[in-house]
Order: C-alpha cells, then sequence, then structure tokens
C-alpha cells in the first residue's frame, strides 16, 4: 500500500486543534533550519559593526559633540586637557579625491565601454574585458607601490611643475608640488583603481540595449557618433549609478591614498597640496592613537562617518540601479 | 470505488488571478494510459504538476477542489508533498537526466536520497531492474560509468524514465515525453509504454493528437482549460461528440 | 554638403576619442605589471631561495608568504561555511523580504571599506585577547571574502535550468536534500570559482591587517593567537621606510604577490563567462 497513507489517520477525524499542530510541524523546513541562522549571523556583525563604531566615538561626541567632524585641528598632547581633534580635513580630503577619481573615471569607462562593445571585433572583446577584471582585483598595495615609484613622480614632472610654473594664479594650482604627493596625485591613482568598477556596470547595461533601438537609430541614417550619443542617454541612470558605485568605491580605498596623499592636515582646494583622506587617517594614526586619551574615539568618529557615507552611496547606488533595470526589462 | 488510479473532483487551477483549469472532473482507470491532449498552451502540463503536486514549486500557483489518488485526496492538509512525489513518477519534456552524474548514479539517486535500499547489491540490483524495465540496460550495461551526456535523446528519456521506475512509482505522469526527441526513439518510447502498462497506471500528455490514437486506450481533450470530451481513444477519434473534438483530431484546430 | 562633411568630421573625432580614452584606461594596468617585473625581477632573482624562504635581516620574505598562507587559509576556513549557507539562502528565497535584504546587504559588504573591517576585526578580538594574532586577520578577511563567495554561490546556482529542480522535487526528495545534494553539486564549477575569486582577493588585502596581525618577520609563524605576517602588509611597511634596501625588498615582494594573483586570477577568468565585481 502507499507509504503516505501510513500519515493518514485511517479516516478517524481528529481534535481541530491536534491537527494545526500536526500541520506546523510537518511544515518546518529544515532547510531553513541550517541556513536562516547564518543569514541572521552576518546581519548581527553588521550591526555589531556599526554600534562599535558608535560605542567607541561617544567620547569624542560627548567631549566635543558634533563639532568634532567640522573642526580642522589636530593637536595631539600628552595632557589630555590640551588635546584637540577635527576632521573636517580628512573628510574634505575624502571627497575632494573622489571627485577627482570620478572625473576621470566618468569618460574613460564610457569610452571603454563603448569602445570594447561597439568598435571591438568578438575574438579580442573578452581579452579587454579581462583587462578591466584584472584592474578591478588588483591587490591595492601594488597601485600603492607604483604610485610612489612610478606614478606620482610622472604625475609631479609632467603635469604638476608646469601647470604651477604656467598657471598658478588660479587657486587650484596654487600649491607648490613640491613632492608631489597630493590630492590631484591620489585623485588620479583613485580614478584608475575604480574606473573598472564603474565600467562593469555601464558595460553591462550598455550592452542590454535591445537592439531594436539601435537599428532604429541606424535605420534614421545617423552617424555611429549619433546614435551612441542616443544609446547612451538611454542609461543614463546607469550611468549615474555606476558613477555613485565608483564613488562609493572611491572613498574608501586606503593603503593606496594613504601613500600618496602626504599625510597632512590641510583644508585647500588646491589640486597639488598634500591632505588627509578619512581612511588614510585612520591607517596613519591609530598606531599612536593608544598614546593619547582622546584621540581614539575621534578616530572612531572618522570611522564611522566612512561607514555611514559608504552606506548611503553604496544604497543609493544599487537602489538607483535596481529601479533602472525594473523600470527598463521588457 | 478504488477502480480509479487518479480522481478529480472540481479541480481549479489558478496562477495568481487567472483561472488556468477551470473546473475538471477526471477519472482515469488503473493501468491504463490516459492521454490529455489539447493545444500548446492551454494547462496540459499544469494539470498534470497537480497530480503530484509539483505545481507547488511556483509560488503564484493555487489548487481548488481535490485530487484523489486510489480514493485518498492528496491535497488533505495532513498529507506530505514530498510522499505523495514518492508514489508518482514524473517524465519530463526536455529529457533531464543529471548531468554530474553518472548514468548509474541517476537511476540510483531516488534510492540513495531516500533511504530506500540497504546495501550495495541490493542498489546494483534495483538499478538493474530499473533499466531493464525501461528498455535501456541492454545499451548502456558496459558504460554505467560514464556521463549522460553520452547518450541519444531517447536513450536520455530512457533514463529519466528509469530513474522514476528505480522508485517503485504507481502511477508515472509524462509530460510530452516525445516532443524532443527524433522519430526512431519515439517509436522506442510507445513501445515501451505499452510495456510499463501492465504494471503502472501511466497519464500522457501530448499535444499531437496522432500520438494520442497510437498509444492511448482513454483519452481527454482539454481545451482551454476545460474538459471537452473524455472517453475511449477509438470512440473519441472515431465518432467525437462535440464540434471542437472533431475540429482538433483532423487537424483544423491546432 | 558641408554639414555631412561636418558629421563625418565629428564621427572621426569620436572614433579617435574613443580609442585614445579607452587605451589610457588599460595603459595603467601594463605598465604596473611591467614596472613590478622590471624592478622586482633582479631583486628576486639574486638569490631567490633566500628570498623566498629566508628571514627579512638575512633578506627573505618567508616568513610574510607563510603569514599569507595562513592567512588565506584560516579565512576560508571560518568564511566559506557561512558564506554557502547565505548565498544558498538568497537562492532559494529571492523574493522574501529577508531574501531581498540578504541580496542587498551582500551588494553593500562587496565594496564596504576594508580599512573598517579591520579596525572592527581589532576591536572585538585583538584587543580582548590582548595580542595582535593570525586569528584577528583571518576574522577580518573572512568578512571581506564571505560576499564574493555568496553572490557567486548564488549566481551559479541560479544559472541551473528549472527542469532539475523540477526533475529532483520530483523524486520526492525534501527541499534541503534537493539543495545540498542535487543542485549545489550542479553548480559546484560556479561556486569553486567564486571562492578561488574572494581568495586572490584576500591574499592582496593590506587595510585589514594593519591592525590585526601585528606582522612577524624574522621567524616563522607556529600559532594563530600570536601575530602573524603578510606580503601585502610588508610591502606596505617597507615603502613607508626611507632605506633604499627596503625599497628594492617591497619590489621584489610585490612581484611575489603580483604571481600569487596572476596565477589565480588568470585561469578562473579565461575559463568563466561573466565575472562579479
Amino acid at each position: 500500500m502507499f507509504r503516505f497513507f501510513t500519515l493518514f489517520t485511517g479516516g478517524r477525524k481528529m481534535k481541530p486543534c491536534f491537527n494545526k499542530i500536526f500541520k506546523s510541524v510537518r511544515r518546518i523546513d529544515t532547510f531553513q533550519i541550517i541556513t536562516l541562522p547564518a543569514v541572521i549571523f552576518v546581519f548581527l556583525l553588521f550591526v555589531l559593526m556599526l554600534f562599535v563604531y558608535f560605542y567607541n566615538a561617544l567620547p569624542a561626541f560627548i567631549r566635543e559633540g558634533l563639532a568634532v567632524y567640522f573642526k580642522n585641528i589636530w593637536q595631539a598632547s600628552e595632557e589630555p586637557g590640551k588635546e584637540y581633534y577635527g576632521l573636517i580635513a580628512a573628510i574634505w580630503g575624502t571627497v575632494y579625491t573622489s571627485m577627482i577619481a570620478i572625473l576621470i573615471a566618468l569618460p574613460i569607462s564610457i569610452a571603454y565601454s563603448v569602445f570594447v562593445i561597439d568598435y571591438v571585433p568578438k575574438k579580442l572583446k573578452n581579452i579587454f574585458i579581462i583587462v578591466s577584471d584584472m584592474m578591478a582585483g588588483l591587490p591595492t598595495i601594488i597601485y600603492g607601490i607604483w604610485g610612489v615609484f612610478a606614478l606620482v613622480p610622472f604625475l609631479q614632472k609632467y603635469i604638476m611643475t608646469p601647470l604651477y610654473k604656467n598657471l598658478s594664479f588660479i587657486p587650484i594650482f596654487s600649491y607648490p608640488p613640491v613632492t608631489g604627493y597630493s590630492y590631484f596625485s591620489a585623485g588620479v591613482l583613485l580614478g584608475i583603481m575604480v574606473t573598472p568598477f564603474a565600467s562593469a556596470v555601464i558595460r553591462e547595461a550598455y550592452q542590454m540595449i535591445p537592439f531594436t533601438y539601435r537599428e532604429a537609430a541606424i535605420s534614421l541614417g545617423l552617424t555611429r557618433y549619433e546614435t551612441t550619443k542616443i544609446l547612451l542617454g538611454y542609461i543614463k541612470p546607469a550611468i549615474f549609478s555606476g558613477m555613485i558605485l565608483a564613488f562609493g568605491r572611491a572613498v574608501g580605498e586606503t593603503v593606496a591614498v594613504s601613500l600618496i596623499i602626504g599625510n597632512t592636515f590641510n583644508l585647500s582646494p588646491s589640486l597639488f597640496a598634500p591632505g588627509y583622506t578619512i581612511s588614510s587617517l585612520i591607517a596613519n594614526q591609530f598606531g599612536n592613537a593608544y598614546i593619547y586619551r582622546h584621540m581614539l574615539p575621534v578616530l572612531y568618529a572618522g570611522g564611522l562617518s566612512l561607514f555611514i557615507i559608504g552606506l548611503i552611496v553604496n544604497i543609493v547606488g544599487l537602489y538607483l540601479l535596481r529601479r533602472w533595470q525594473e523600470n527598463v526589462r521588457i | 470505488m478504488n477502480k480509479y488510479a487518479i480522481e478529480t473532483k472540481d479541480l481549479k487551477i489558478y496562477y495568481g488571478r487567472k483561472e488556468i483549469i477551470k473546473g475538471i472532473n477526471l477519472r482515469i482507470p488503473k493501468h491504463t494510459i490516459f492521454a490529455i491532449m489539447g493545444p500548446s498552451g492551454c494547462g496540459k502540463s499544469t494539470l498534470l504538476r497537480a497530480f503530484n503536486r509539483l505545481l507547488e514549486l511556483n509560488k503564484d500557483a493555487r489548487i481548488e477542489g481535490e485530487v484523489l489518488v486510489f480514493g485518498k485526496n492528496i491535497y488533505a492538509h495532513n498529507v506530505n508533498p514530498i510522499d505523495v512525489r514518492r508514489e508518482i513518477g514524473m517524465v519530463f519534456q526536455y529529457p533531464n537526466p543529471f548531468p554530474h552524474l553518472t548514468i548509474y548514479d541517476n537511476v540510483a539517486l531516488g534510492l540513495k536520497l531516500n533511504n530506500l535500499v540497504k546495501n550495495k547489491d541490493e542498489m546494483d540490483k534495483r538499478v538493474r531492474w530499473a533499466l531493464e524495465k525501461a528498455s535501456l540496460w541492454e545499451e548502456v550495461k558496459d558504460r554505467l560509468w560514464r556521463y549522460p551526456a553520452c547518450l541519444s535523446g531517447g536513450q536520455k528519456q530512457r533514463l529519466v524514465i528509469a530513474r522514476t521506475l528505480a522508485l517503485k512509482p504507481k502511477i508515472l505522469l509524462m509530460d510530452e515525453p516525445t516532443a524532443n526527441i527524433d522519430p526512431v526513439g519515439t517509436r522506442n518510447i510507445e513501445k515501451l509504454l505499452f510495456e510499463l502498462k501492465k504494471d503502472y497506471t501511466i497519464v500522457l500528455v501530448t499535444h499531437k493528437p496522432a500520438q494520442a490514437a497510437r498509444t492511448s486506450d482513454y483519452v481527454g481533450f482539454l481545451y482551454l482549460g476545460k474538459i471537452i470530451e473524455v472517453g475511449q481513444t477509438k470512440n473519441v477519434f472515431k465518432k467525437p461528440k462535440n464540434e471542437l473534438t472533431k475540429k482538433y483530431v483532423t487537424g483544423i484546430l491546432v | 554638403m558641408s554639414e555631412y562633411k561636418i558629421r563625418k568630421g565629428k564621427e572621426i573625432a569620436f572614433t579617435i576619442s574613443i580609442t585614445i580614452l579607452t587605451f589610457l584606461g588599460i595603459l595603467p594596468l601594463f605598465h604596473i605589471i611591467a614596472t613590478v617585473f622590471v624592478n622586482g625581477l633582479p631583486v628576486i632573482t639574486k638569490e631567490s631561495f633566500t628570498f623566498l624562504t629566508g628571514t627579512f635581516s638575512n633578506g627573505g620574505i618567508g616568513p610574510a608568504i607563510a603569514g599569507t598562507f595562513i592567512l588565506i587559509f584560516l579565512s576560508s576556513l571560518i568564511g566559506l561555511p557561512v558564506a554557502l549557507l547565505v548565498g544558498v539562502y538568497a537562492y532559494e528565497y529571492p523574493n522574501s523580504i529577508i531574501g531581498k535584504a540578504t541580496e542587498t546587504l551582500l551588494q553593500i559588504m562587496l565594496e564596504f571599506p576594508t580599512i573598517l573591517v579591520g579596525v572592527f576585526a581589532m576591536s572585538i578580538i585583538a584587543i580582548p585577547m590582548g595580542t595582535y594574532s593570525a586569528f584577528a586577520g583571518a576574522f577580518a578577511l573572512a568578512i571581506i571574502l564571505m560576499p564574493y563567495v555568496a553572490v557567486y554561490t548564488q549566481e551559479a546556482m541560479r544559472q541551473i535550468p528549472f527542469t532539475y529542480r523540477e526533475a529532483s522535487f520530483g523524486l520526492g526528495l525534501s527541499r534541503i536534500k534537493v539543495i545540498f545534494r542535487v543542485l549545489v553539486p550542479l553548480s559546484k564549477r560556479g561556486i569553486l570559482t567564486g571562492v578561488l575569486i574572494g581568495m586572490a582577493k584576500v591574499a592582496g588585502e593590506t587595510a585589514p591587517l594593519l591592525f590585526t596581525i601585528g606582522g612577524l618577520y624574522e621567524s616563522y609563524p607556529v600559532s594563530v593567537t600570536k601575530p602573524v605576517g603578510a606580503v601585502p602588509l610588508l610591502i606596505y611597511t617597507l615603502v613607508q621606510s626611507p632605506s633604499k634596501g627596503n625599497h628594492r625588498m617591497a619590489w621584489g615582494a610585490s612581484l611575489i604577490l603580483l604571481l600569487i594573483f596572476l596565477l589565480i586570477f588568470i585561469p578562473i577568468r579565461v575559463s568563466l563567462k561573466e565575472v562579479k565585481l
């Protein structure tokens, strides 16, 4: 006879409440029992991380309030009473270098995506994509060491010094590029590093444009350039989203930046001035922060701001991308 | 009342708000080949999956009514769908032996994971028995350790049948099993069905009326979610009672 | 006619600028690889055995290489099981609230600033333990590794045709058996790729190690609860020192790191159609 009939009660009617228990017990999914704890664990870990930053930054908030984010001062002292810290220089450096980075990433990632999809013969296409992926995965310390010994000397000699010599009356070129360690160098290196990330998003979006739009444009007698312009307009949200994600990546980069930004407290709009970013500040100062009573919480406060910036930027970027994808999927 | 292998009582199936099957009462006798024919897309595959509760894999699907298998309602609330599926086997439109398992392991999978067999000897015997029943043993007995990729479409499908038979179900559901197989393979499988009919009840979904005419004892014509006509195959094809049925079997309605 | 010429002119200018910009984007990689080889090869070939196995004062980075391998191994041990479970969950319940939240969280963690993960690991592991340790570093790396493997797992399983799901359920298998005994083995190639890519990424990370592992370059590591070294961290330290000798060592170590990276990355990438960053 049938096995599943053994689960029947042979036709007898059971009490309704007992039946309900029977039903809910049977419906427990062993799969969920095994996997859900792992999922919950990850969420909790993330929340714990946020909490740790907040908790450790609290002393700084108590002592100085939110002003700790807006002051530009870094006075470490053996006497706790004389310590004063402010993070605005680091925040400025983070934002400034990341903006430079996406200014560089924007044209290059678009050009690269169009080139790979429209101009490259099928056989070579994969090679270009592999190169881009390699650049995305390359250990950042290698970018760093190349930045220090190759990029910075090059930029300083061939770009920064001529610009300073001739155009120093313009504020952004007004700082003397003595060593080359500056917002500019950091921004350029970051640009090189985050372009592959933006490219991946844009390339995929560009590839997904239904062929029918391309056909329509060409059938109207448009040149390749004009067709591309229209198609790019079609994926504008994806481009925007790619830039936001690249920005998020740039904001979080630590070692490469800390090696070439000069690690100085500056609040200058000049490209060639050295500066700090939040992540390079943490990398640089955390080691000796233990000696001073009040430095540590401030660094944690910096970390907290980086956490929040990273979170917001990523969520916004992902949200825009998803919403565009859903609207556009035919 | 246990005369019928499967019996449906006012069975309705919904995908979301859309009613796909609109109240069906079918009676499928034991040890027969019962064909369900109809134009593509009118719900035949959906109906079939209601019989082994595979419909539930689709979150939008909803069922009303009863499906009685050998007299017992398989949708009663204290019935575990897993047990239902062990008793009712299914063969699919695209031959789908697991590509990452050897021929032997494909047949043994259901046995192994359901803990139906105690030791290796018994397993070997069952695998061989299933492959013989599926008319595949002679062709693969020397290559049990190779992968299904080396088999033809028809052989793959017979492997799928063997995989199902290994569990010794009482009913076999076949969802257009020869739709993607060459004519020779198709003939082999149709011959196999005649053999299997002796021990199993077979429900065969097909969109080719000719196949229903060739192979089945009973046939039901499903059109736009309703059973238009049902009865012994020879009667339905020679003297269809309904205009629509007549149009379908003569090829006017496709 | 001249309007046509203008359009044609724009077309040519466009093509040229696209090409130039693309190559500008690609060029750095080749320059980087070339620079690392040019500067690092002399250092390694001078006395390769000593370089690869010796301690630092003897001119070698052996302990750092050992440390890197220990960290990769340990972080995989911690991170892979969690990643697999999370990835499988995200695959199986893509429409539930938890499922969607999980996918979003994974995407966020993929690009999360790694320095923050490092400081976090320091706070909850190194500080309570009272010492830098391989374990603390591996913990941080596991957090970074997890989203990569989880996302690759989810994607690999999504590629499986629905009919195999139907077939396995049709055999009367429970959900947990269908997933772990049939579907996961079916997608093992994609999952393995994710694992390797995650390991490659984690091998090259520096920031999470800054305040967790301490550094150990004069002797080989013997315990996971004690400080350990790693190649990326060593490079970072050496680059910042003023000594030219140290810089040379840094280039040598960079070449080793680059080789490890290329050796894992290229074979995977060549055998795969699409990669998630």
